[in-house]
């Protein structure tokens, strides 16, 4: 797993996975692998879900000049 | 008797602005109906301010740059400004450089005209609204720290969802400086450099009157929110309440909590839409492999039939090749002759002293030919 993947795109991927086997005759030693991708995924997301705090960053106050 | 000093028009004028200039013009405004509101040239605006009771009215000028509300005629407002005699003309104006809407009326008007006129340039078109990312990771917030609001928004979020910056660009979110703080709130959000700029922006605020909510009926901050290359979500005050920068956001929002809302997924929500998901992977994989162990066992079966095919097939031939085997024919008595290693099929084909093989049914002899004779009846 590329450690640089957001939740974002690691979801999407999943997504994508999940809509393979939906669509597609699913080849089995293609299917393991990419179950096995989507389970790690899964794994990924899980992890990221329970990552629970909000960080918050205050910028300095700016006046636009006319 | 003095002489009268002659001066000219325009000297005189001059005394005149001299005096108009020691009237204050700070501290004061001078408030009364808008007549006959003109602008020319797009950059010029004439109006004349009329007081209620007398039949008295200035004539005003100003540009339009100047010109931050919408003015119509008949409305009442509040101006200040510098007098002056144009020596040009010889006409008194005031010289406007603010003007504000006064009574909930006028600002009510002045609302609903710049919200047709916002309509009408497209701006609240639904087919320019833009997506907000699923799952932002970065997300500025435009509100004041005091208020409610930004306390409702980040409880709202921490419940919903984890792991988000929140850039929180704190403004005032009325008063004289709400606009400016608002308008430099959007500049400074989008131009983060963009590892830290927000994927979406969150401009909100609690519920108030008309007046409370100036700031996001200002043309100014309703063009910044149009002109964002963030997209923005505003949710301003409570469900009844409405603003223009309502119509122009690219999610409206109902309240602060809603803002929130809108802006991230429930983690349970995708916490449930995970285990479903990965249900139904292991179930197609299920799936497949029954379908694949099916085929297998139909091969399996079809390799096992044809076998058996092919067994009965030998069994058949072994029993025709059985009933042809010519050891079986020497069994009962008959000999094969062989000279040469071939078999001898004429009497004549050997002569008197050649060696011939005979074979019969338990073993072989060699022996010497005697003689040849014709054959006769052979039994």
């Amino acid at each position: 797993m590329p450690k640089k993947q957001s939740f974002a795109e690691a979801f999407e991927e999943l997504e994508t996975i999940t809509e393979w086997f939906e669509t597609q005759n699913v080849d089995l030693d293609e299917g393991v692998k990419k179950f096995e991708r989507g389970l790690e995924l899964a794994k990924f997301l899980k992890e990221k879900l329970a990552d629970v705090e909000n960080t918050v960053m205050t910028l300095k106050k700016k006046f636009t000049e006319i | 008797m003095n002489t009268p000093a002659i001066i000219s028009v325009s000297d005189y004028l001059g005394l005149v602005n001299h005096a108009l200039r020691t009237i204050p013009h700070e501290g004061m405004v001078i408030e009364g109906e808008v007549v006959e509101f003109k602008v020319s040239q797009g950059k010029w605006v004439n109006f004349d301010l009329k007081d209620e009771r007398a039949e008295a009215k200035i004539s005003c000028f100003m540009t339009v740059f100047a010109l931050n509300v919408p003015v119509q005629s008949g409305m009442r407002v509040q101006v200040t400004g510098t007098s002056k005699v144009f020596e040009r003309f010889g006409k008194f104006t005031l010289n406007v450089t603010a003007i504000t809407l006064v009574g909930e009326g006028a600002l009510q008007k002045a609302y609903l005209a710049l919200k047709e006129q916002l309509r009408s340039e497209g701006m609240f078109e639904s087919s320019r609204k833009r997506n907000i990312p699923r799952f932002p990771e970065r997300i500025g917030l435009i509100t004041s720290s005091e208020a409610a609001a930004y306390g409702d928004f980040l409880r709202i979020l921490q419940n919903r969802w984890g792991g988000v910056r929140v850039i929180h660009a704190p403004v005032t979110v009325q008063g004289k400086d709400a606009v400016q703080e608002i308008l430099g709130a959007f500049t400074q959000l989008n131009a983060l450099p963009l590892e830290n700029r927000p994927e979406v922006i969150v401009l909100t605020r609690g519920g108030g009157s008309l007046e409370d909510l100036h700031a996001f009926n200002s043309e100014a901050v309703v063009r910044a929110v149009f002109q964002s290359a963030i997209p923005v979500v505003v949710g301003v005050g409570h469900e009844r309440d409405e603003s223009l920068c309502d119509f122009v956001a690219d999610v409206r929002a109902s309240t602060p909590s809603n803002a929130a809302e809108r802006v991230v997924p429930d983690r349970r929500e995708i916490d449930v839409h995970l285990a479903v998901s990965v249900d139904r992977l292991a179930d197609r994989i299920d799936d497949e492999i029954q379908e694949k162990s099916r085929a297998i066992d139909r091969a399996i079966r079809a390799v096992d039939a044809f076998l058996e095919r092919c067994s009965r097939m030998v069994s058949e031939c072994e029993r025709v090749l059985k009933s042809v085997d010519p050891r079986e024919v020497l069994k009962r008595g008959y000999a094969l002759v062989r000279s040469r290693g071939k078999i001898l099929h004429s009497s004549r084909a050997v002569a008197p002293g050649d060696h011939v093989q005979i074979q019969l049914g338990d073993g072989t002899l060699n022996a010497q030919v005697a003689f040849n004779a014709v054959q006769e009846a052979l039994l």
